[in-house]
C-alpha cells in the first residue's frame, strides 16, 4: 500500500509514480542541477574571482625578469613535471629552520611578478629541496653533472637522471633557467660563481668544462702548467688562499686522532663524496668528467703533510662553505661541524690507502700536516693586516663588495696580487667590480630580452634597486 | 531423479526486460584495465624511491614524467570511468527507466574516453605537459575530455528527463550535479580559453603566477570535492540501502550532505598553498571551510550508519557491502585528518612531506578505489546475472588492498612525521632521504600488495564473464543438497 492509496482525495497516478513526501523539502533535477550550480559559483566568486581580480603585488625589490634561455629552461621544468619534487617557494618557517643555504629568505608575493611565471611552479611535495633560491649555490659543471646524474654529485640523491629527458641544448636552457630564477639576490650569488669560476679556471690553467652532457663522453680535465706564469716570490696557493676564511689557514684539527673519528669520517667520505673524489680519493669520481677545474686528489702524501693551502682548517673551511668557482658544495647545513672534522681527519690519512675496502682507517695512517716554510714567509710579510682590518667591524653595504667578501673570504681590503696565470689581478675591488659587471650584464640581457618578448614588466626604476645579499652569509 | 542432469534455467514468462547496461558494461570493463595500468604506474614511482636508477635512461619511465602520469591516470581513467559506470548502472535503475537515453552514446564516449586518457598519457609520458599538477594534460585532450564530459551530462539529463519515477533519489542529486560541477571545473581550472604553446607548457594557465597558483589548487582539489566525493556518496547512498534492504536512515541528512558539500567543499583549494605568499584571507577562508566540511560529512556518516542499524551481518557476508563499508570508514577518516591538516599549525608540519601522500591516497585509493571494487563486483554479478566466479579470490582481492593500502597509509604518515619533525630541527631534506629508505621498501611492498588486488578483481571478472558461473553454481547446490537431503526414493 503506497501513502497515495491511503488518501482520502484518492488521487490516481500512474504506476510507479509516487508523489513526494509534501512535508519535506523537495528536490527537482531543476533545484540539483541549476542549484548546485549557483552554490557552486557563488563560493567560486569569493575564493576565485575574487583574489585573482584583486590580488595582483607589485614587483618586489629582488624580482627580476627572465632571459629567452631561462624561459625555455622554465618550460622544460614544467612539462617534465620537475614541480613534483622540487617546490617553488621557501615558506617562512623555513627560513626560521635556519637552512640558511637552502633557504636565505621568504618568499615575497612579489616575487611572482609579471608573465614569465606561467605556469605557477609552487608545488606540494620535498622529495627534493625548494628550488626558489637555487640560484648561484652550484656553478653550471655542477649542475650539468647533476643532470646527468644526480648521484654523481651527491650520492644520496633520489633525483631520475635526466641524461634521456634532454638535449644538449636542453640541458644548458634548464640550468639558465636553475641559475636565474632567484631574483636579485640569486643573481648576484650567480654572479659571484661566474666571477669566481674564471678566476680558478685561470689560476689553475684549466680549459672551460664541456658544455650540456658533453662532459660524459670525454676524459677528466687537466690543468695545464704551460700556460701558467705565476709571479716571481709569491706563494703558489696564495690564488687558493683568498678562498679560505684566513682565521683557518693554520688551525689544526681540535679533534683528536682516533679510530672512531677516523671511521666516522671514512663513512661520510663515501656517503657524499665519492661522486666526484672517487671511491680511491684520487679526484676521478664519475662526475669528474664534467668539471672544471678537476676535482682535488687526496692521494698525495707530499701535498697532505705540507700542501700550502691543504691544511686541516683549509680542508674544513672548504667543506662547510664550499669553494665558489668550482664544483665543491658547501656541507655546512648537512654535515655537523664535528663530522667535517672528521672527514678532515680522515682525508689526511687517504695517502696510506685508508679507502680500501673492509680497512678501518689507524691513527697511524694520520698524516700531520705542517705549514710549510713558503706558506709562514707568505702570512708573515704580505698578510699583515693593517690597523687590523680583519676586525674592523663597520659593515659593508654594497651588496657587490659583500659578494666578493662571500666568494673571496680570504682577502683583506689591502691585498692585490697577480694569480697564477701571471696577469689577472686579484683584490677585494676587482672582484667586486668584475662581480658587478656580471651581474648588470644578466639583468640587462634579461630586461631586454624580457622587453622583446613583450613580459609585463615594472618600471625601470625597479631595475636599478641593487640586489641585497640575503641570510647568514 | 538422482544422477540426471537438472534441467536448465528458464526465464520466468513475467520477469521483466532486462536492463541494457551495455554503457555500463564498457566502463567498468575499462576502468578494471586501467586500474591495473594506473597501480603499475604507482609501482613503478615506489620502485623509483627505493633505487632511483631501476629503469636507468628510459626516458618516459622518468619520476618525473610517470607521477603526473599515475596521478592523472588514477583520477580520470581508473576513478573516473568506474564512476560513469557506476551511474549508467544506477542511474535507469533510480529513475525507473531500461536503460541510459542513449545506451549507444554512452558505449561511444567510453571508447572515445580510452583514446582520450591513452594520448594523454603518451603526451606526459613524452614530456608533452602543461605542467600545472592535477591538470597536466594538454590543451586538445583537455578539450577532447570536456566534448565527451559534456555528451555524457546530456545522456544524463536526458535519462532523467524520461523518467518514470517522479521523485529523484539521494544518488540522483549527484549524478545530476557532480558531472556538471566538474565540467566546470575543469574548464575554468584548465584554462581552456587561453590555449598558450598547446603541446606543452606554458599553456591552459594564467598568467599571472600566484593567480594561477590559486586558480590550480582550488581547481585540483575540487577534482575531490565535486567529483570524486559526491560520486562516492551517490553510490554509497545506493549501494547501502540496495543491499541491506533498508530505506535510508534521514532524508534530511541527505539534504544536508548534498548542500554542504556544495558550498562548504568548493571554497577549500587554497588549503595546499597555506604558507605560500597568497591572501591571508582567503587561506582563512579555506581553513574555515575544511572544517565546516565535517558538517556534510558527519551527516553522511550518520546517514549511512543509521541505514546500517541492524544490517550488519551483511558486512561479513556481502563483499560489496564489506568494499563499501571499508571505503566508508576511509572517507571519514580522510575527513577528519584533513580538518586537521588544513589548519596551519599542523600544515606547518606536514605540508612538502609523505604525510600528504598518504592522506591524497587514504582518499583515493582508501575510500574511492575500495569502493570503486566493491561496486565493480556488485555491479559485475548483476549485469552478467550471475555470482562471481570465485568468492576466494573476492576475498583475496579484499584482503590485499585493505592490508596493503593500510600498511601504505601508515608507512608514509610515519614517514611524513619524520621528514616534517627532521625539517623543523634544521635538518635539510637530502638528509632525510636516508632515513626513509625503510619507509619506501615498505611502500613498495604494500604497494606491490594492492596491484595485486587490482589483478586479482580482473582475473576474477575475467573468469566470471567467459564461465557460466550462475550454472556452476546451480550443480554445486543441486549436489549440496543432493548430500544433504537425499531425494525420497517413492
Amino acid at each position: 500500500m503506497t501513502e497515495d492509496e491511503q488518501r482520502p482525495e484518492g488521487r490516481v497516478l500512474p504506476r510507479g509514480w509516487t508523489r513526494h513526501p509534501p512535508e519535506r523539502m523537495l528536490i527537482t533535477p531543476l533545484v540539483a542541477g541549476l542549484g548546485g550550480l549557483i552554490a557552486f559559483f557563488v563560493v567560486v566568486f569569493i575564493v576565485v574571482w575574487l583574489p585573482i581580480h584583486t590580488f595582483d603585488p607589485p614587483a618586489s625589490a629582488d624580482w627580476t625578469p627572465l632571459s629567452n634561455d631561462a624561459v625555455k629552461g622554465r618550460n622544460l621544468f614544467a612539462s617534465n613535471g620537475c614541480y613534483v619534487c622540487h617546490s617553488g617557494y621557501s615558506r617562512p618557517q623555513d627560513v626560521r629552520y635556519a637552512l640558511y643555504f637552502l633557504y636565505p629568505k621568504v618568499s615575497a608575493p612579489g616575487d611572482f611578478y609579471g608573465s614569465d611565471q606561467t605556469p605557477n611552479l609552487l608545488g606540494t611535495e620535498r622529495t627534493g629541496p625548494d628550488l626558489s633560491q637555487e640560484s648561484g649555490w652550484h656553478p653550471e659543471d655542477w649542475q650539468r653533472a647533476h643532470f646527468y646524474d644526480p648521484r654523481y654529485m651527491d650520492p644520496l640523491s633520489l633525483m631520475p637522471e635526466m641524461k634521456s629527458l634532454f638535449s644538449d641544448k636542453q640541458v644548458e636552457q634548464l640550468i639558465t633557467y636553475v641559475e636565474t630564477r632567484s631574483g636579485k639576490s640569486g643573481l648576484l650569488r650567480y654572479a659571484g660563481q661566474i666571477y669566481s669560476k674564471h678566476i680558478v679556471t685561470a689560476n689553475q690553467g684549466f680549459a672551460p668544462a664541456p658544455v650540456g652532457f658533453q662532459g660524459a663522453h670525454g676524459q677528466i680535465l687537466e690543468g695545464n702548467d704551460k700556460i701558467l706564469n705565476p709571479p716571481k716570490g709569491q706563494l703558489e696557493e696564495a690564488p687558493n688562499l683568498a678562498q679560505i676564511d684566513r682565521g683557518y689557514w693554520l688551525s689544526g684539527d681540535p679533534l683528536p686522532v682516533t679510530e672512531g673519528n677516523l671511521l666516522r669520517g671514512k663513512e661520510v667520505f663515501q656517503e657524499r663524496c665519492v661522486g666526484c673524489h672517487g671511491l680511491k680519493g684520487n679526484g676521478k669520481g664519475p662526475g669528474a668528467k664534467f668539471l672544471s677545474p678537476a676535482p682535488a686528489d687526496f692521494t698525495s702524501a707530499d701535498d697532505a703533510c705540507c700542501g700550502g693551502d691543504t691544511g686541516p682548517g683549509d680542508f674544513y673551511y672548504r667543506i662547510l662553505r664550499g669553494w665558489p668557482g668550482t664544483a665543491m658544495e658547501n656541507f655546512g647545513d648537512r654535515l655537523s661541524v664535528n663530522d667535517i672534522w672528521r672527514v678532515v681527519l680522515f682525508i689526511k690519512t687517504i695517502p696510506n690507502h685508508t679507502l680500501r675496502k673492509n680497512y678501518v682507517p689507524q691513527p697511524s695512517d694520520y698524516i700531520t700536516w705542517q705549514p710549510s716554510k713558503e706558506l709562514l714567509a707568505w702570512v708573515k710579510s704580505s698578510q699583515k693586516l693593517e690597523n687590523n682590518v680583519g676586525f674592523n667591524k663597520a659593515p659593508v653595504t654594497d651588496p657587490y663588495m659583500q659578494e666578493a667578501m662571500r666568494v673571496m673570504p680570504g682577502l683583506s681590503t689591502g691585498d692585490s696580487f697577480l694569480i697564477n696565470d701571471g696577469k689577472t689581478r686579484l683584490s677585494l675591488q676587482d672582484a667586486a667590480a668584475g662581480i658587478k659587471a656580471i651581474y648588470d650584464d644578466l639583468l640587462n640581457r634579461a630586461w631586454d630580452e624580457a622587453r622583446a618578448r613583450g613580459s609585463k614588466l615594472p618600471s625601470e626604476t625597479q631595475k636599478a634597486i641593487p640586489p641585497t645579499v640575503p641570510g647568514q652569509q | 531423479m538422482p544422477g540426471e542432469a537438472p534441467a536448465p534455467l528458464t526465464k520466468r514468462a513475467d520477469a521483466p526486460a532486462p536492463f541494457s547496461d551495455q554503457a555500463a558494461k564498457h566502463w567498468f570493463l575499462s576502468s578494471i584495465v586501467w586500474l591495473t595500468v594506473v597501480d603499475l604506474f604507482g609501482l613503478v614511482l615506489a620502485t623509483e624511491f627505493v633505487t632511483p636508477a631501476a629503469f636507468g635512461d628510459i626516458s618516459w619511465l622518468s619520476f618525473s614524467r610517470v607521477r603526473p602520469a599515475h596521478v592523472n591516470g588514477v583520477i580520470l581513467a581508473w576513478l573516473t570511468m568506474m564512476y560513469f559506470a557506476a551511474l549508467f548502472y544506477m542511474l535507469p535503475r533510480l529513475v525507473g527507466t531500461r536503460g541510459m537515453w542513449s545506451e549507444r552514446l554512452g558505449v561511444w564516449c567510453c571508447w572515445a574516453w580510452n583514446v582520450m586518457y591513452t594520448l594523454g598519457v603518451i603526451g606526459l609520458l613524452t614530456g608533452h605537459s602543461q605542467g600545472r599538477e592535477y591538470g597536466e594534460f594538454i590543451w586538445p585532450v583537455d578539450i577532447l575530455l570536456l566534448v565527451i564530459w559534456c555528451v555524457n551530462i546530456f545522456n544524463i539529463l536526458a535519462t532523467v528527463q524520461i523518467r518514470t519515477i517522479r521523485p529523484i533519489y539521494v544518488s540522483v542529486w549527484f549524478f545530476i550535479a557532480s558531472p556538471i560541477w566538474l565540467a566546470v571545473d575543469y574548464a575554468i581550472g584548465n584554462v581552456i580559453w587561453s590555449p598558450g604553446k598547446i603541446w606543452s607548457a606554458p599553456s591552459g594557465a594564467l598568467t599571472n603566477s600566484l593567480s594561477d597558483a590559486i586558480l590550480n589548487w582550488w581547481y585540483a582539489h575540487n577534482l575531490f570535492g565535486l567529483w570524486l566525493t559526491p560520486m562516492l556518496l551517490a553510490l554509497t547512498y545506493y549501494i547501502v540501502p540496495r543491499v541491506t534492504n533498508t530505506p535510508l536512515y534521514s532524508y534530511t541528512l541527505s539534504l544536508v550532505s548534498f548542500w554542504g558539500m556544495a558550498f562548504f567543499y568548493t571554497g577549500v583549494g587554497d588549503h595546499h598553498i597555506l604558507q605560500s605568499p597568497t591572501p591571508a584571507w582567503l587561506k582563512t577562508i579555506a581553513e574555515v571551510s575544511s572544517w565546516m566540511l565535517l558538517v556534510p560529512v558527519f551527516a553522511f556518516t550518520i546517514n549511512i550508519l543509521g541505514t546500517m542499524k541492524g544490517n550488519w551481518d551483511k558486512f561479513f557476508t556481502n563483499l560489496p557491502l564489506r568494499f563499501t563499508m571499508t571505503a566508508f570508514f576511509f572517507y571519514f577518516l580522510v575527513n577528519i585528518q584533513g580538518a586537521f591538516e588544513a589548519l596551519q599549525p599542523f600544515n606547518r608540519l606536514t605540508h612538502f612531506t609523505n604525510f600528504v601522500v598518504a592522506h591524497a591516497h587514504l582518499a583515493l585509493l582508501g575510500a574511492f578505489t575500495i569502493l570503486g571494487m566493491g561496486v565493480i563486483d556488485y555491479m559485475v554479478a548483476q549485469v552478467y546475472q550471475r555470482p562471481l566466479f570465485s568468492r576466494n579470490l573476492t576475498e583475496w582481492q579484499y584482503w590485499l588492498v585493505t592490508v596493503g593500502f593500510t600498511g601504505f597509509f601508515s608507512v608514509l604518515t610515519l614517514a611524513g612525521f619524520q621528514q616534517g619533525f627532521s625539517w623543523a630541527q634544521g635538518i635539510p631534506e637530502v638528509n632525510v632521504l636516508p632515513q626513509l629508505h625503510a619507509y619506501y621498501i615498505a611502500r613498495g611492498i604494500f604497494g606491490a600488495m594492492i596491484v595485486l588486488s587490482g589483478i586479482v578483481q580482473a582475473v576474477n571478472i575475467g573468469l566470471t564473464m567467459f564461465t557460466n558461473t550462475a550454472e556452476r553454481r546451480r550443480r554445486e547446490t543441486l549436489r549440496v543438497a543432493e548430500i544433504v537431503a537425499p531425494p525420497v526414493s517413492g
